[in-house]
């Protein structure tokens, strides 16, 4: 049995990239997903449910829960993976891009969190999972608000676990390393090159160390695993 | 439209949920008179989120339109509108009033 099998997973960026990946592998395992992405949906399945919902917008997102409890009562496991990047030197990065850094990376994790929390606190049992980075811990130069708003992600799920841990609700950080995807195409490839080749695991990750991990904050078993983030790749 | 028994028979449904959680010597009176919040209140912190999110929960369904309890305006109202049950349902009642 999975850790999915009758639960229902909401994954944010459900359509694209590695939140797709996880889609699909919670719909394998016998999970329903609650899909929040910006575009429209072609995931054909009877336990998926899609929410079309900008992250950047956060009343959009508060606002989005009114049509989840329309759908569901259950909320059992949170995937916050929806991210976006604009990588620039500090001096000449957009406001706008870094608006949207914090607003989609940071406010929306918040957001989501709290109000799945909601139902959560019913059930008196949750996971709260977020899809980090290796950028929080490397630091790396034009990552300054990508980097930030992911640390801050760590400590979110670290001061949720503290408020959410009376109704059985763990919250955890995978700091992913990189991955193929359209967000990694953004970079140039030498930079990130070099990042891999300073790793202890010097390769880049794939798909199944990142599902390995998640599984293991979901499971069960893991009722004791909260307030933590677990770097991919040798990171720290 | 006249709120007002609505809104408390939500309160008092919150009140349930809370008391079904606490031992039974700090169980909570459902009464208008009863304090939610302050020095004189038995409710923690924490149990009074509770009861927060369970009232908003239901108003937003019952009437099908967000309800934000908690926002600039109820923070920084003097008394708090969560002073008391007879406080919060009034403050409940002006909020679906304006937006009737």
């Amino acid at each position: 049995m999975t850790a999915y099998a009758d639960k229902t997973v909401l994954v944010t960026g459900a359509t694209r990239g590695v939140g797709r990946q996880i889609t699909d592998h919670v719909l394998a395992g016998g999970g329903r997903v609650l899909g929040f992405a910006r575009q429209a949906s072609y995931i054909d399945n009877a336990n998926y449910t899609h929410f079309q919902v900008d992250l950047a917008n956060a009343t959009a997102v508060t606002a989005i829960f009114g049509e989840v409890r329309k759908k569901t009562s259950r909320i059992d496991i949170v995937i916050n993976n929806a991210g976006v990047l604009t990588s620039q030197y500090a001096m000449i990065m957009p406001p706008a891009a870094a608006q949207a850094m914090v607003n989609v990376n940071l406010l929306a994790p918040f957001l989501i969190s709290r109000e799945a929390a909601k139902f959560m606190r019913k059930s008196k049992w949750g996971r709260i999972i977020n899809i980090g980075s290796m950028a929080a811990s490397l630091e790396p130069i034009g990552d300054s608000v990508y980097a930030a708003t992911k640390a801050g992600l760590s400590t979110l799920a670290n001061v949720m676990a503290k408020e959410f841990g009376t109704f059985n609700v763990t919250c955890n950080t995978l700091g992913i390393s990189a991955i193929d995807s359209d967000m990694l195409a953004q970079l140039p490839r030498d930079k990130i090159e070099e990042i891999i080749k300073s790793l202890p695991v010097a390769r880049f990750a794939d798909i199944d160390d990142i599902l390995n991990v998640i599984d293991f904050f979901a499971s069960e078993r893991s009722s004791y695993i909260t307030a933590q983030t677990v770097f991919l790749g040798g990171v720290n | 439209m006249d709120f007002r028994h609505d809104v408390l028979q939500i309160i008092f449904e919150a009140l349930k949920s809370l008391n079904e959680e606490l031992p039974e010597d700090q169980q909570v009176a459902l009464s208008e008179d009863t304090l939610l919040f302050g020095g004189e209140s038995t409710i923690d912190s924490l149990s009074l989120v509770s009861v927060i999110v369970d009232v908003e929960t239901a108003i937003s369904t019952q009437y099908d339109r967000p309800v934000a309890l908690t926002d600039d305006r109820a923070m920084s109202r003097e008394p708090s509108p969560f002073t008391s049950v007879r406080t919060l349902t009034d403050f409940v009642v002006e909020l679906l009033t304006e937006k009737a």
